[in-house]
Protein backbone atom coordinates (compact mmCIF):
# COMPACT_ATOMS: atom_id res chain seq x y z
CA UNK A 1 0.00 0.00 0.00
CA UNK A 2 1.76 3.12 -1.28
CA UNK A 3 0.84 5.50 2.13
CA UNK A 4 0.77 9.31 1.34
CA UNK A 5 0.10 10.07 4.75
CA UNK A 6 2.25 8.36 7.73
CA UNK A 7 2.06 8.82 11.01
CA UNK A 8 3.91 5.96 13.57
CA UNK A 9 3.56 6.85 17.52
CA UNK A 10 2.66 10.81 17.08
CA UNK A 11 2.74 12.61 20.68
CA UNK A 12 1.97 16.12 21.11
CA UNK A 13 1.81 17.96 24.69
CA UNK A 14 1.16 21.31 25.28
CA UNK A 15 2.62 22.86 28.18
CA UNK A 16 0.17 24.99 29.71
CA UNK A 17 0.33 27.47 32.66
CA UNK A 18 2.33 26.57 35.79
CA UNK A 19 4.03 23.40 33.66
CA UNK A 20 0.85 21.94 33.57
CA UNK A 21 1.28 19.48 30.14
CA UNK A 22 -1.62 18.81 27.90
CA UNK A 23 -1.65 16.04 25.57
CA UNK A 24 -3.43 16.48 22.68
CA UNK A 25 -1.83 13.39 20.61
CA UNK A 26 -1.20 10.03 22.42
CA UNK A 27 0.80 7.73 20.12
CA UNK A 28 -0.92 7.75 17.00
CA UNK A 29 -0.95 5.44 13.87
CA UNK A 30 -1.82 6.19 11.12
CA UNK A 31 -1.51 5.53 7.53
CA UNK A 32 -3.47 6.89 4.33
CA UNK A 33 -3.07 5.44 0.89
CA UNK A 34 -2.97 7.34 -2.21
CA UNK A 35 -6.30 7.91 -4.00
CA UNK A 36 -10.20 8.63 -2.74
CA UNK A 37 -11.59 10.07 0.24
CA UNK A 38 -9.68 9.05 4.21
CA UNK A 39 -12.48 10.18 6.88
CA UNK A 40 -10.49 11.21 9.96
CA UNK A 41 -13.17 10.80 12.92
CA UNK A 42 -12.89 11.96 15.85
CA UNK A 43 -14.56 13.89 19.03
CA UNK A 44 -13.69 17.29 19.59
CA UNK A 45 -10.89 17.64 21.40
CA UNK A 46 -9.64 14.07 20.24
CA UNK A 47 -6.42 15.50 18.26
CA UNK A 48 -7.46 15.52 14.89
CA UNK A 49 -6.52 18.98 14.32
CA UNK A 50 -3.05 18.47 15.95
CA UNK A 51 -2.50 15.38 13.93
CA UNK A 52 -3.09 18.04 10.93
CA UNK A 53 -1.02 20.78 12.25
CA UNK A 54 2.25 18.07 12.73
CA UNK A 55 1.69 17.00 9.47
CA UNK A 56 1.83 20.85 8.17
CA UNK A 57 4.83 21.63 10.19
CA UNK A 58 2.48 23.67 12.13
CA UNK A 59 3.38 22.60 15.30
CA UNK A 60 6.32 20.60 16.28
CA UNK A 61 5.43 16.76 17.64
CA UNK A 62 6.56 16.21 20.96
CA UNK A 63 7.69 12.32 19.60
CA UNK A 64 7.28 9.82 17.13
CA UNK A 65 7.30 10.67 13.68
CA UNK A 66 4.55 12.21 10.55
CA UNK A 67 5.37 11.89 7.05
CA UNK A 68 3.50 13.76 4.05
CA UNK A 69 4.23 12.20 0.66
CA UNK A 70 7.66 10.65 1.98
CA UNK A 71 9.21 13.97 3.63
CA UNK A 72 9.07 14.89 7.68
CA UNK A 73 7.88 18.53 8.49
CA UNK A 74 11.34 19.71 7.97
CA UNK A 75 11.53 18.72 4.67
CA UNK A 76 7.81 19.63 3.67
CA UNK A 77 8.32 22.41 1.21
CA UNK A 78 10.21 19.75 -1.44
CA UNK A 79 6.04 18.40 -1.67
CA UNK A 80 4.42 21.31 -0.58
CA UNK A 81 3.29 21.99 -4.38
CA UNK A 82 1.28 18.95 -4.02
CA UNK A 83 -0.73 19.56 -0.85
CA UNK A 84 -3.35 21.28 -0.65
CA UNK A 85 -4.88 22.03 2.50
CA UNK A 86 -7.38 23.88 5.23
CA UNK A 87 -6.91 24.43 8.75
CA UNK A 88 -9.89 24.82 10.80
CA UNK A 89 -11.47 28.15 9.25
CA UNK A 90 -9.98 28.98 6.02
CA UNK A 91 -8.72 32.57 6.47
CA UNK A 92 -9.59 34.94 3.83
CA UNK A 93 -9.70 38.76 3.80
CA UNK A 94 -13.06 39.75 3.91
CA UNK A 95 -12.56 43.43 2.26
CA UNK A 96 -11.24 41.90 -0.91
CA UNK A 97 -12.83 39.70 -3.77
CA UNK A 98 -13.12 36.42 -4.02
CA UNK A 99 -10.58 35.99 -6.97
CA UNK A 100 -8.66 38.68 -5.36
CA UNK A 101 -8.03 36.37 -2.06
CA UNK A 102 -7.03 32.88 -4.39
CA UNK A 103 -4.82 35.51 -6.95
CA UNK A 104 -2.43 36.86 -3.69
CA UNK A 105 -2.22 33.06 -2.67
CA UNK A 106 -1.44 32.34 -6.28
CA UNK A 107 1.38 34.46 -6.47
CA UNK A 108 3.49 33.03 -3.93
CA UNK A 109 3.94 29.92 -5.89
CA UNK A 110 3.77 31.70 -9.32
CA UNK A 111 0.40 30.11 -10.23
CA UNK A 112 -1.55 32.65 -12.89
CA UNK A 113 -4.61 33.90 -13.49
CA UNK A 114 -6.37 31.18 -15.37
CA UNK A 115 -6.19 28.29 -12.47
CA UNK A 116 -7.52 30.63 -10.04
CA UNK A 117 -10.18 31.14 -12.91
CA UNK A 118 -10.42 27.15 -13.35
CA UNK A 119 -10.95 26.65 -9.26
CA UNK A 120 -13.51 29.45 -9.02
CA UNK A 121 -15.27 27.29 -11.39
CA UNK A 122 -14.50 24.07 -9.76
CA UNK A 123 -16.33 25.47 -6.55
CA UNK A 124 -19.15 26.82 -7.88
CA UNK A 125 -18.01 30.39 -7.14
CA UNK A 126 -17.20 31.49 -10.64
CA UNK A 127 -20.73 33.72 -9.95
CA UNK A 128 -19.84 35.57 -7.02
CA UNK A 129 -15.70 35.48 -7.54
CA UNK A 130 -16.11 38.96 -8.13
CA UNK A 131 -17.92 40.04 -4.95
CA UNK A 132 -16.43 40.75 -1.76
CA UNK A 133 -15.75 37.97 0.68
CA UNK A 134 -17.48 39.48 3.46
CA UNK A 135 -20.41 39.11 1.44
CA UNK A 136 -20.30 36.18 0.93
CA UNK A 137 -22.43 33.32 3.01
CA UNK A 138 -20.17 30.53 5.33
CA UNK A 139 -20.76 27.86 2.76
CA UNK A 140 -18.92 30.27 0.38
CA UNK A 141 -16.26 31.12 2.32
CA UNK A 142 -15.48 27.40 3.17
CA UNK A 143 -15.84 26.58 -0.94
CA UNK A 144 -13.50 29.30 -1.37
CA UNK A 145 -11.48 28.00 1.09
CA UNK A 146 -11.21 24.70 -0.72
CA UNK A 147 -10.68 26.74 -4.04
CA UNK A 148 -8.01 28.16 -2.23
CA UNK A 149 -6.21 24.88 -1.70
CA UNK A 150 -7.09 23.32 -4.93
CA UNK A 151 -4.51 26.17 -6.47
CA UNK A 152 -1.83 24.01 -7.09
CA UNK A 153 -3.83 21.12 -8.77
CA UNK A 154 -2.71 18.91 -5.64
CA UNK A 155 -2.04 15.57 -5.34
CA UNK A 156 -3.15 15.35 -1.02
CA UNK A 157 -6.22 17.89 -0.14
CA UNK A 158 -6.26 17.83 4.09
CA UNK A 159 -9.40 19.60 5.16
CA UNK A 160 -9.93 20.07 8.29
CA UNK A 161 -13.85 19.95 9.53
CA UNK A 162 -15.19 21.34 5.84
CA UNK A 163 -18.44 20.95 7.06
CA UNK A 164 -18.21 23.05 10.05
CA UNK A 165 -20.89 25.58 10.50
CA UNK A 166 -22.59 25.00 7.06
CA UNK A 167 -26.31 23.96 6.58
CA UNK A 168 -27.63 21.20 5.32
CA UNK A 169 -27.12 22.26 1.93
CA UNK A 170 -23.43 23.60 2.57
CA UNK A 171 -22.71 20.58 3.77
CA UNK A 172 -24.21 18.39 0.64
CA UNK A 173 -22.08 20.72 -1.30
CA UNK A 174 -19.17 20.05 0.31
CA UNK A 175 -19.64 16.83 0.27
CA UNK A 176 -19.83 16.38 -3.18
CA UNK A 177 -16.93 17.99 -3.87
CA UNK A 178 -15.15 15.95 -2.00
CA UNK A 179 -16.49 12.74 -4.04
CA UNK A 180 -15.36 14.65 -6.86
CA UNK A 181 -12.07 15.25 -5.78
CA UNK A 182 -11.80 11.19 -4.74
CA UNK A 183 -13.10 10.24 -7.95
CA UNK A 184 -10.59 12.88 -9.66
CA UNK A 185 -7.49 10.39 -8.32
CA UNK A 186 -6.29 13.19 -5.30
CA UNK A 187 -5.85 11.71 -2.04
CA UNK A 188 -8.57 13.78 0.17
CA UNK A 189 -7.70 13.56 3.99
CA UNK A 190 -10.67 14.86 5.47
CA UNK A 191 -11.52 15.16 9.20
CA UNK A 192 -15.01 15.92 10.73
CA UNK A 193 -16.88 15.01 14.04
CA UNK A 194 -20.20 14.76 11.73
CA UNK A 195 -20.35 10.80 10.92
CA UNK A 196 -22.82 11.08 8.53
CA UNK A 197 -20.42 13.34 6.37
CA UNK A 198 -17.95 10.59 6.56
CA UNK A 199 -20.00 7.91 6.21
CA UNK A 200 -21.25 9.17 2.93
CA UNK A 201 -18.27 10.44 1.55
CA UNK A 202 -14.94 8.11 2.47
CA UNK A 203 -13.98 5.19 1.38
CA UNK A 204 -11.50 4.86 4.46
CA UNK A 205 -11.82 6.13 7.85
CA UNK A 206 -10.10 6.01 10.98
CA UNK A 207 -11.40 6.78 14.20
CA UNK A 208 -9.65 8.74 17.05
CA UNK A 209 -10.39 8.80 20.78
CA UNK A 210 -8.28 10.72 23.43
CA UNK A 211 -5.40 10.90 20.87
CA UNK A 212 -5.09 7.72 19.92
CA UNK A 213 -6.51 5.40 17.12
CA UNK A 214 -9.00 3.41 17.92
CA UNK A 215 -9.96 1.81 14.56
CA UNK A 216 -9.21 2.40 10.74
CA UNK A 217 -10.41 1.17 7.88
CA UNK A 218 -12.69 0.43 4.82
CA UNK A 219 -15.76 2.13 5.90
CA UNK A 220 -17.90 -1.03 5.93
CA UNK A 221 -14.97 -2.83 7.88
CA UNK A 222 -15.06 -0.78 10.27
CA UNK A 223 -18.48 -0.54 10.49
CA UNK A 224 -18.23 -4.47 10.68
CA UNK A 225 -15.39 -4.91 12.81
CA UNK A 226 -16.04 -7.46 16.06
CA UNK A 227 -20.09 -7.73 15.57
CA UNK A 228 -22.33 -10.51 14.02
CA UNK A 229 -22.66 -9.93 10.61
CA UNK A 230 -26.72 -10.41 9.39
CA UNK A 231 -29.47 -9.66 7.26
CA UNK A 232 -32.67 -7.79 7.83
CA UNK A 233 -35.65 -9.35 6.25
CA UNK A 234 -39.39 -7.40 5.94
CA UNK A 235 -42.12 -9.38 4.77
CA UNK A 236 -46.24 -9.33 4.99
CA UNK A 237 -46.48 -12.56 7.00
CA UNK A 238 -43.66 -12.56 9.51
CA UNK A 239 -44.96 -16.28 11.30
CA UNK A 240 -44.92 -18.02 7.43
CA UNK A 241 -41.66 -16.53 7.25
CA UNK A 242 -39.60 -17.91 10.32
CA UNK A 243 -40.99 -21.25 9.46
CA UNK A 244 -40.13 -21.47 5.88
CA UNK A 245 -36.66 -19.90 7.21
CA UNK A 246 -36.18 -22.37 9.85
CA UNK A 247 -37.35 -25.71 7.19
CA UNK A 248 -34.51 -24.08 5.42
CA UNK A 249 -32.18 -24.30 8.10
CA UNK A 250 -31.36 -20.81 8.43
CA UNK A 251 -31.01 -19.32 11.76
CA UNK A 252 -33.41 -16.45 12.06
CA UNK A 253 -35.10 -14.53 14.95
CA UNK A 254 -38.11 -11.90 14.71
CA UNK A 255 -37.64 -8.60 16.40
CA UNK A 256 -39.58 -4.76 15.33
CA UNK A 257 -42.01 -6.42 12.61
CA UNK A 258 -38.49 -7.50 10.94
CA UNK A 259 -36.75 -11.10 10.89
CA UNK A 260 -33.49 -11.26 11.61
CA UNK A 261 -31.23 -13.24 9.72
CA UNK A 262 -28.20 -14.86 10.72
CA UNK A 263 -26.49 -14.91 7.93
CA UNK A 264 -23.70 -12.82 5.88
CA UNK A 265 -24.52 -10.39 3.48
CA UNK A 266 -23.34 -12.52 0.31
CA UNK A 267 -25.72 -15.07 1.36
CA UNK A 268 -28.70 -13.28 1.11
CA UNK A 269 -29.91 -15.85 -2.01
CA UNK A 270 -30.62 -18.54 0.08
CA UNK A 271 -32.65 -16.05 2.08
CA UNK A 272 -34.95 -15.15 -1.27
CA UNK A 273 -34.84 -18.60 -2.85
CA UNK A 274 -36.05 -20.12 1.19
CA UNK A 275 -38.96 -17.81 1.32
CA UNK A 276 -39.72 -17.74 -2.68
CA UNK A 277 -40.15 -21.15 -2.23
CA UNK A 278 -43.03 -21.16 -0.38
CA UNK A 279 -44.45 -18.09 -2.23
CA UNK A 280 -43.37 -15.34 0.48
CA UNK A 281 -41.99 -12.34 -0.92
CA UNK A 282 -39.95 -9.66 0.36
CA UNK A 283 -40.48 -5.58 0.76
CA UNK A 284 -37.09 -5.26 2.30
CA UNK A 285 -33.76 -6.84 2.54
CA UNK A 286 -30.66 -5.64 3.89
CA UNK A 287 -27.64 -6.29 5.78
CA UNK A 288 -27.15 -5.61 8.92
CA UNK A 289 -24.64 -3.55 9.91
CA UNK A 290 -24.44 -0.68 12.31
CA UNK A 291 -23.85 3.02 11.65
CA UNK A 292 -21.00 4.83 11.78
CA UNK A 293 -22.25 6.26 14.57
CA UNK A 294 -23.07 3.40 16.96
CA UNK A 295 -19.31 2.44 16.11
CA UNK A 296 -18.34 5.67 17.06
CA UNK A 297 -19.76 6.24 20.17
CA UNK A 298 -19.24 2.25 21.44
CA UNK A 299 -15.51 3.32 20.39
CA UNK A 300 -14.85 6.78 21.73
CA UNK A 301 -16.95 6.07 24.99
CA UNK A 302 -19.53 8.65 23.99
CA UNK A 303 -19.18 12.32 24.56
CA UNK A 304 -16.53 14.29 23.90
CA UNK A 305 -12.89 13.84 24.83
CA UNK A 306 -11.30 16.84 26.34
CA UNK A 307 -7.66 17.07 26.33
CA UNK A 308 -5.80 15.78 29.55
CA UNK B 1 11.69 34.10 -2.72
CA UNK B 2 10.47 36.61 -5.19
CA UNK B 3 7.19 35.34 -5.90
CA UNK B 4 6.94 35.05 -1.93
CA UNK B 5 8.56 38.69 -1.70
CA UNK B 6 6.31 40.06 -4.40
CA UNK B 7 3.38 38.28 -2.49
CA UNK B 8 4.04 40.29 0.91
CA UNK B 9 4.61 43.06 -1.24
CA UNK B 10 1.00 43.09 -2.70
CA UNK B 11 -0.67 41.91 0.70
CA UNK B 12 1.27 44.69 2.48
CA UNK B 13 -0.64 47.05 0.14
CA UNK B 14 -3.95 45.92 0.03
CA UNK B 15 -3.84 46.28 3.67
CA UNK B 16 -7.03 48.60 4.73
CA UNK B 17 -4.47 50.38 7.93
CA UNK B 18 -1.56 51.00 5.23
CA UNK B 19 -4.15 52.79 2.86
CA UNK B 20 -6.43 54.34 5.29
CA UNK B 21 -3.39 55.70 7.69
CA UNK B 22 -1.34 57.19 4.00
CA UNK B 23 -4.63 58.62 3.13
CA UNK B 24 -4.98 60.02 6.19
CA UNK B 25 -1.87 61.44 6.01
CA UNK B 26 -2.39 63.08 2.93
CA UNK B 27 -5.16 64.37 3.85
CA UNK B 28 -3.63 66.09 6.60
CA UNK B 29 -0.66 67.44 4.51
CA UNK B 30 -3.51 69.15 2.24
CA UNK B 31 -4.87 70.55 5.17
CA UNK B 32 -1.83 72.23 6.76
CA UNK B 33 -1.19 73.64 3.10
CA UNK B 34 -4.34 75.34 3.31
CA UNK B 35 -3.75 76.27 7.03
CA UNK B 36 -0.09 77.93 5.86
CA UNK B 37 -1.62 79.38 3.21
CA UNK B 38 -4.34 81.01 4.64
CA UNK B 39 -2.24 82.05 8.00
CA UNK B 40 1.04 82.59 6.74
CA UNK B 41 3.88 83.94 3.81
CA UNK B 42 5.43 80.49 4.33
CA UNK B 43 8.86 80.99 3.28
CA UNK B 44 10.16 77.58 1.87
CA UNK B 45 13.61 78.20 2.80
CA UNK B 46 12.59 76.54 6.57
CA UNK B 47 11.42 72.75 4.31
CA UNK B 48 13.96 70.86 6.21
CA UNK B 49 13.40 72.26 9.27
CA UNK B 50 9.59 71.43 8.51
CA UNK B 51 10.39 67.45 7.95
CA UNK B 52 12.45 67.46 10.84
CA UNK B 53 9.92 68.68 13.02
CA UNK B 54 6.84 66.47 11.54
CA UNK B 55 9.44 63.24 11.27
CA UNK B 56 7.48 61.89 14.61
CA UNK B 57 4.31 61.43 12.82
CA UNK B 58 5.97 59.34 9.88
CA UNK B 59 7.88 57.38 12.82
CA UNK B 60 4.91 56.36 14.96
CA UNK B 61 2.98 55.15 11.75
CA UNK B 62 5.77 53.25 10.28
CA UNK B 63 5.78 51.56 13.92
CA UNK B 64 1.94 50.82 13.54
CA UNK B 65 2.46 50.08 9.76
CA UNK B 66 5.22 47.41 10.96
CA UNK B 67 3.68 45.95 13.50
CA UNK B 68 0.20 45.53 12.23
CA UNK B 69 1.96 44.05 9.07
CA UNK B 70 2.31 40.44 11.16
CA UNK B 71 0.29 41.07 14.08
CA UNK B 72 -3.06 41.53 11.74
CA UNK B 73 -1.58 38.46 10.46
CA UNK B 74 -1.31 36.56 13.93
CA UNK B 75 -5.21 38.21 15.06
CA UNK B 76 -6.78 36.36 11.69
CA UNK B 77 -4.97 33.30 11.41
CA UNK B 78 -3.90 34.33 8.09
CA UNK B 79 -0.32 33.13 9.25
CA UNK B 80 -1.85 29.22 9.61
CA UNK B 81 -2.77 29.50 5.86
CA UNK B 82 0.12 31.08 4.62
CA UNK B 83 2.97 28.37 6.38
CA UNK B 84 0.56 25.34 4.22
CA UNK B 85 2.14 27.61 1.49
CA UNK B 86 5.39 28.14 1.74
CA UNK B 87 6.66 26.15 5.29
CA UNK B 88 10.26 27.62 5.75
CA UNK B 89 9.09 29.83 8.10
CA UNK B 90 12.46 31.57 7.78
CA UNK B 91 11.90 32.66 4.27
CA UNK B 92 8.64 33.54 5.02
CA UNK B 93 9.14 35.97 8.20
CA UNK B 94 11.92 37.73 6.47
CA UNK B 95 9.91 38.52 3.62
CA UNK B 96 7.15 39.87 5.72
CA UNK B 97 9.96 42.05 7.35
CA UNK B 98 11.39 43.32 4.17
CA UNK B 99 7.93 43.89 2.67
CA UNK B 100 6.86 46.26 5.32
CA UNK B 101 10.42 47.98 5.44
CA UNK B 102 10.68 48.85 2.15
CA UNK B 103 6.85 49.54 1.44
CA UNK B 104 7.21 52.17 4.68
CA UNK B 105 10.08 53.74 3.74
CA UNK B 106 8.32 54.24 -0.32
CA UNK B 107 5.40 55.66 1.85
CA UNK B 108 7.81 58.03 4.36
CA UNK B 109 8.93 58.85 1.41
CA UNK B 110 6.21 60.08 -1.11
CA UNK B 111 4.61 61.68 2.04
CA UNK B 112 7.83 64.41 2.32
CA UNK B 113 8.06 64.95 -1.29
CA UNK B 114 3.98 65.48 -1.40
CA UNK B 115 4.99 67.79 2.02
CA UNK B 116 7.17 69.75 -0.04
CA UNK B 117 5.13 69.70 -3.15
CA UNK B 118 2.17 71.61 -0.85
CA UNK B 119 4.32 73.93 0.83
CA UNK B 120 6.57 74.85 -2.24
CA UNK B 121 3.05 75.60 -4.14
CA UNK B 122 1.78 77.43 -0.88
CA UNK B 123 5.66 79.20 -1.13
CA UNK B 124 5.41 80.46 -4.66
CA UNK B 125 1.97 81.43 -4.04
CA UNK B 126 2.35 83.33 -1.74
CA UNK B 127 5.27 83.42 0.39
CA UNK B 128 8.86 83.33 -0.10
CA UNK B 129 11.34 81.13 -2.45
CA UNK B 130 14.44 82.70 -1.23
CA UNK B 131 17.34 80.52 -0.54
CA UNK B 132 16.05 77.65 -2.34
CA UNK B 133 18.94 76.27 -4.02
CA UNK B 134 21.26 73.19 -4.65
CA UNK B 135 22.48 73.13 -0.76
CA UNK B 136 18.94 73.41 0.26
CA UNK B 137 17.60 70.97 -2.14
CA UNK B 138 20.33 68.25 -0.89
CA UNK B 139 19.94 68.87 2.98
CA UNK B 140 16.02 68.80 2.16
CA UNK B 141 16.78 65.41 0.69
CA UNK B 142 19.17 64.14 3.41
CA UNK B 143 16.30 64.63 5.68
CA UNK B 144 13.85 62.96 3.67
CA UNK B 145 16.19 59.78 3.43
CA UNK B 146 16.92 59.71 7.15
CA UNK B 147 13.67 60.16 7.95
CA UNK B 148 12.22 58.04 5.33
CA UNK B 149 14.80 55.17 7.20
CA UNK B 150 14.15 56.09 10.90
CA UNK B 151 10.17 54.91 9.62
CA UNK B 152 11.62 51.75 8.08
CA UNK B 153 13.28 51.40 11.53
CA UNK B 154 10.57 52.49 13.58
CA UNK B 155 8.57 49.56 11.44
CA UNK B 156 11.42 47.02 12.44
CA UNK B 157 10.59 47.21 15.88
CA UNK B 158 7.34 47.24 15.59
CA UNK B 159 7.21 44.16 13.55
CA UNK B 160 9.31 42.62 16.46
CA UNK B 161 7.36 43.55 19.10
CA UNK B 162 3.94 42.06 17.34
CA UNK B 163 5.70 38.99 16.06
CA UNK B 164 7.02 38.05 19.59
CA UNK B 165 3.66 39.04 20.91
CA UNK B 166 1.33 37.36 18.08
CA UNK B 167 -0.32 40.79 18.17
CA UNK B 168 -0.74 44.56 16.69
CA UNK B 169 -1.58 45.55 20.15
CA UNK B 170 1.22 44.16 22.16
CA UNK B 171 4.05 46.28 20.11
CA UNK B 172 1.51 49.59 20.71
CA UNK B 173 1.27 48.67 24.14
CA UNK B 174 4.91 47.77 24.71
CA UNK B 175 5.42 50.97 22.50
CA UNK B 176 3.70 53.73 24.33
CA UNK B 177 4.63 52.15 28.35
CA UNK B 178 8.56 52.33 26.81
CA UNK B 179 8.34 55.79 25.08
CA UNK B 180 6.09 56.97 28.32
CA UNK B 181 6.97 55.08 31.57
CA UNK B 182 10.67 54.03 31.05
CA UNK B 183 11.79 56.86 28.78
CA UNK B 184 10.70 59.45 31.13
CA UNK B 185 11.57 56.96 35.03
CA UNK B 186 15.37 57.00 32.93
CA UNK B 187 15.22 60.41 32.52
CA UNK B 188 14.57 61.21 35.93
CA UNK B 189 15.99 58.65 37.71
CA UNK B 190 19.31 57.80 35.79
CA UNK B 191 20.11 60.20 33.61
CA UNK B 192 23.75 58.75 32.76
CA UNK B 193 21.17 56.27 30.84
CA UNK B 194 19.96 58.37 28.32
CA UNK B 195 22.20 58.05 25.79
CA UNK B 196 20.86 54.86 25.71
CA UNK B 197 17.29 55.88 25.12
CA UNK B 198 15.49 55.65 21.80
CA UNK B 199 14.23 58.74 21.71
CA UNK B 200 17.24 60.76 22.10
CA UNK B 201 18.57 58.58 19.55
CA UNK B 202 16.22 59.01 17.26
CA UNK B 203 16.35 62.96 17.59
CA UNK B 204 20.22 63.26 16.80
CA UNK B 205 19.85 61.22 13.75
CA UNK B 206 16.93 63.22 12.81
CA UNK B 207 18.84 66.83 13.18
CA UNK B 208 21.42 65.25 12.18
CA UNK B 209 23.62 67.92 15.03
CA UNK B 210 24.85 67.14 17.85
CA UNK B 211 25.24 70.56 18.87
CA UNK B 212 21.37 70.95 19.39
CA UNK B 213 21.43 70.12 23.04
CA UNK B 214 19.96 66.58 22.79
CA UNK B 215 21.94 65.13 25.90
CA UNK B 216 23.99 62.76 24.20
CA UNK B 217 27.71 64.04 24.97
CA UNK B 218 30.24 62.07 22.77
CA UNK B 219 27.87 60.61 20.34
CA UNK B 220 27.53 61.16 17.00
CA UNK B 221 24.55 60.93 14.67
CA UNK B 222 26.28 57.67 13.07
CA UNK B 223 26.32 56.52 16.24
CA UNK B 224 23.26 57.38 17.10
CA UNK B 225 22.26 55.23 13.51
CA UNK B 226 24.10 52.43 14.23
CA UNK B 227 22.51 51.84 17.87
CA UNK B 228 18.56 51.87 16.42
CA UNK B 229 19.74 49.43 13.52
CA UNK B 230 21.42 47.56 16.45
CA UNK B 231 18.15 47.21 18.55
CA UNK B 232 16.36 46.51 15.53
CA UNK B 233 18.44 43.36 14.10
CA UNK B 234 18.25 42.09 17.83
CA UNK B 235 14.23 42.59 17.57
CA UNK B 236 14.11 41.01 14.07
CA UNK B 237 16.75 38.01 15.10
CA UNK B 238 14.41 37.59 18.00
CA UNK B 239 11.40 37.86 16.97
CA UNK B 240 12.48 35.09 13.43
CA UNK B 241 14.17 32.65 15.87
CA UNK B 242 10.51 32.70 17.92
CA UNK B 243 8.51 32.81 14.73
CA UNK B 244 10.96 29.14 13.48
CA UNK B 245 10.86 27.63 17.27
CA UNK B 246 6.98 28.13 18.32
CA UNK B 247 3.85 26.13 17.32
CA UNK B 248 1.38 27.97 15.45
CA UNK B 249 -1.84 27.33 17.07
Amino acid sequence: MDAVIEVEGLRKEYRRVRGAKTVAVDGLDLAVPSGGVFGFLGPNGAGKTTTIRCLLGLVRPSGGRCRLLGHEPPQLHRVIERVGSIVESPTMFPRFTGRRNLELLARISGIGPSRVREVLEEVGLAGRADDLVKTYSLGMKQRLGIAGALLKDPEVLILDEPANGLDPAGIVEVRELMRHLGRQGRTVFVSSHILTEVQQTADRVAILARGRTVAAGPVHEVLTAGRATGLLVRLDDLDAGMRALADAGIEASSEDGRIRVGLPPEEAARVTRALAERGLYLSELRPDEADLETVFLELTGGGETEPR
Amino acid sequence: MIALLASELRRFRSRRLVRLLTLLELVGILVAGVIVYVTQEYELSSFPNVLKGTSFILLSVGWLLGASAIGADWHTGHVTTILTWEPRRGRLIWAKIAAALVQVFVISIVLQAVLGLVLGIDAAAKGSTAGVDATWLSESAAVALRVGLLSSLFAAIGFGLASAGRNTAVALGVGFGYLVVVENLVRGLRPEWIRWLLTENTALVVTNDPNLGIPLEGRSPEEAGFYIVAICLVLLLGAAALFRMRDVT
